[in-house]
């Protein structure tokens, strides 16, 4: 890890993308606000320049005058306030998780959200895990809803889930060709289609590559689906699509974003992690990451890139 | 340079304007490049003539021509916190060195460590626009309640507001928590002596945490008198995270109001810190709170030590378990 020498030193060292690991029903907002607080915290902690001096001249004017070097009180931090505050930073986030989602959250901090725009016009992948219940429906589609209906889920198996699932990734399919871009009945798409999976042009629609269910306990059950231009209620909804098709309804009872793009849950800072150190050594390890995969940041075809 | 006249020029700035002074340039430097034609000229002292003090937004444009001020960085005041507030600022300004900052300082140095007395006047800088005899009186008034000197100095210390209550508030507020806890004298002593800042604290913000824990939360009237002298901090939480927090302790985890009350540590926790280990240990089947059962884990483990420890005494795992299973929440 890379010792710090002074304040002024690691200030410019803290340029970079961090991949944090975001709590349900903290906002991304509180989260940024967070880390940016602990970092001026930290920041003000290290040794300080030493205070700087004051040339002060006096005496009368028709005299000799005496020059004297003076401490200057203005540049004490006790006066001017604390040197690194919240606005020194700026901050942004590369995709978006809302307030009862969880997991992986890339935030850029000073150059870094150059890279998070990048990062995101590029449209990476993002794998979530979908928490449901079955047998219970709600307004909001969410656990914290008011109960709209109920209903028996005897009938449900494993079989019948998988093969509403499936359906669902297939009826996906025609969106991912309509949000690319391309004219459907041109040869270019054909090439591009014979070759691979297409990302979408723009954000305007949520695009599903792939749903699985990988745990099923009736009435719990939990869905991988890895998606582009997903927002937390679209995939609350399809929760409850999934109940309404299985002849049952469904309510969500968690998200949570195990990758985006090549960045896993391995990488992600816990709460408690949210300090310099570990933020300095976290911005290393995404840097690497982008290096290694320049298709992250600049993607060359309209293939989906991770 | 003339300090008294810069002070005097000083005391009537105004903080509050955020007018910049924009000198102009072109005229100074006209003046400098010729050579002065009369040499009477130079003889003169000109020296008491002060260059024009600006209006400011902040008090480090004043610090070095102002003593006063600068005696306050030297107690080691902060001031970019004072001047956060410029009608405070406006009446700090108009104080006198001699007159009213030192006999209030040395007023105070009876009651609070001198080294606290910087962080002291940060906090409430107003109390040197009080009069010293409302002080007295109201020291005083402690000392008539049969404070002693060591509680009277802890009280001060611990709550720069409280000098800032006549009497009278004081007198009725004591009286409140007295009647609606039904304290006796030497409890209500060690109340105040224990949490002085709950005395001037918003009694409404009382009122309604004293709802939560009486009928939200159904402690009864003896088991609140017991609360409100073990953790008077209670009355001061935010009343909708504090019910967040019985409600996971008492209907989640299943833990009785007495085992809450022995241990009332836990009501002071973040909820997400006490949710994330008790879920843990549940995963690990080790969450078992009953003392006359085998396997058992105190409530206190919830929330002391480091994770480090909690996962070696408790968890009787590697912590780097317990972060793995954090990200799956």
């Amino acid at each position: 890890m890379v010792q710090i020498r002074n304040a002024a030193a690691a200030y410019r060292s803290l340029n970079g993308l961090i991949c944090v690991y975001k709590p349900s029903c903290v906002s991304v907002r509180h989260v940024q606000h967070i880390i940016v607080t602990n970092l001026c915290r930290d920041l003000n902690a290290l040794p300080d320049r030493p205070l700087e001096k004051r040339v002060e001249i006096v005496g009368p004017t028709n005299a000799p005058m005496q020059v004297k070097l003076l401490p200057n009180y203005a540049d004490d931090p006790r006066v001017c306030g604390p040197r690194y505050i919240d606005k020194d930073f700026r901050c942004s986030w590369a995709s978006h998780l809302g307030l009862f989602s969880s997991g992986v959250l890339l935030l850029g901090i000073n150059d870094g959200t150059n890279l998070t725009y990048l990062l995101n016009t590029a449209r990476p992948t993002r794998a979530f895990k979908v928490h449901g219940q079955l047998g219970k429906a709600t307004d909001t589609y969410f656990w914290n809803g008011r109960t709209m209906e109920r209903a028996t889920f005897g009938h449900v198996t494993r079989a019948k889930v998988d093969r509403v699932v499936a359906h669902m990734q297939a009826a996906h399919q025609k969106t991912m060709y309509e949000l690319s871009g391309l004219h459907m009945d041109s040869q270019t798409t054909y090439d591009l289609a014979s070759e691979g999976l297409l990302r979408p042009a723009n954000s305007k629609l949520p695009v599903i590559y792939g749903i699985k269910c990988v745990h099923f306990e009736p009435p719990n059950f939990t869905l991988e689906i890895q998606s582009v231009n997903e927002y937390e209620k679209y995939l609350w909804s399809l929760v409850h699509d999934l109940g309404v098709q299985l002849k049952t309804v469904a309510h969500c009872t968690g998200v949570q974003c195990i990758r985006l793009g090549k960045f896993g849950l391995d990488l992600s800072l816990l709460r408690k992690h949210w300090q310099m150190e570990h933020i300095l050594h976290n911005m290393d390890q995404c840097q690497q990451i982008i290096e290694q995969n320049e298709n992250l940041i600049k993607p060359k075809s309209a293939h989906l890139t991770v | 340079m003339n300090l008294s006249y810069t002070i005097r020029r000083y005391f009537l700035i105004s903080v509050k304007s955020n007018i910049r002074f924009v000198t102009n340039s072109v005229n100074l430097l006209d003046v400098r490049g010729k050579i002065p034609e009369n040499p009477v000229n130079t003889l003169k002292d000109v020296s008491d003539i002060t260059p024009y003090f600006p209006e400011s937004f902040n008090l480090s444009a004043y610090i070095n021509t102002s003593q006063s001020l600068q005696n306050l960085v030297h107690l080691n005041v902060n001031l970019s916190k004072i001047e956060k507030k410029p009608h405070i600022v406006n009446k700090i300004l108009k104080l006198d060195l001699v007159n009213d900052i030192q006999k209030h300082i040395l007023f105070l140095k009876d009651y609070i460590h001198v080294d606290n007395i910087g962080p002291f006047i940060t906090k409430n800088p107003l109390i040197l626009c009080e009069a010293i005899e409302d002080l007295e009186v109201r020291v005083n008034y402690l000392q008539s309640k049969h404070f002693n000197q060591d509680d009277i100095k802890r009280i001060l210390s611990r709550n720069p507001f409280w000098l800032m209550f006549s009497t009278l508030r004081i007198d009725k507020r004591l009286g409140f928590f007295q009647q609606k806890f039904s304290l006796s004298g030497n409890e209500i002593r060690q109340l105040a002596t224990k949490q002085p800042k709950i005395i001037t604290y918003n009694l409404h913000h009382v009122n309604t945490n004293s709802f939560v824990i009486k009928e939200e939360m159904g402690f009864d009237d003896n088991e609140i008198k017991f609360l409100i002298l073990d953790k008077p901090k209670l009355w001061m939480l935010n009343q909708k995270s504090l019910l967040q927090r019985f409600n996971y302790l008492h209907n989640v985890m299943k833990i009785q109001h007495s085992t809450i009350l022995r241990h009332s540590n836990v009501l002071l926790y973040r909820n997400f810190l006490i949710k994330q280990r008790h879920m843990f240990l549940e995963k690990l089947g080790r969450a078992q709170y009953n003392p006359n059962k085998e396997n058992y884990v105190p409530i206190t483990a919830l929330y002391e030590d480091t994770d480090v420890e909690f996962c070696r005494n408790y968890g009787k795992c590697h912590v780097d378990d317990f972060n793995i299973f954090l990200k799956t929440l």
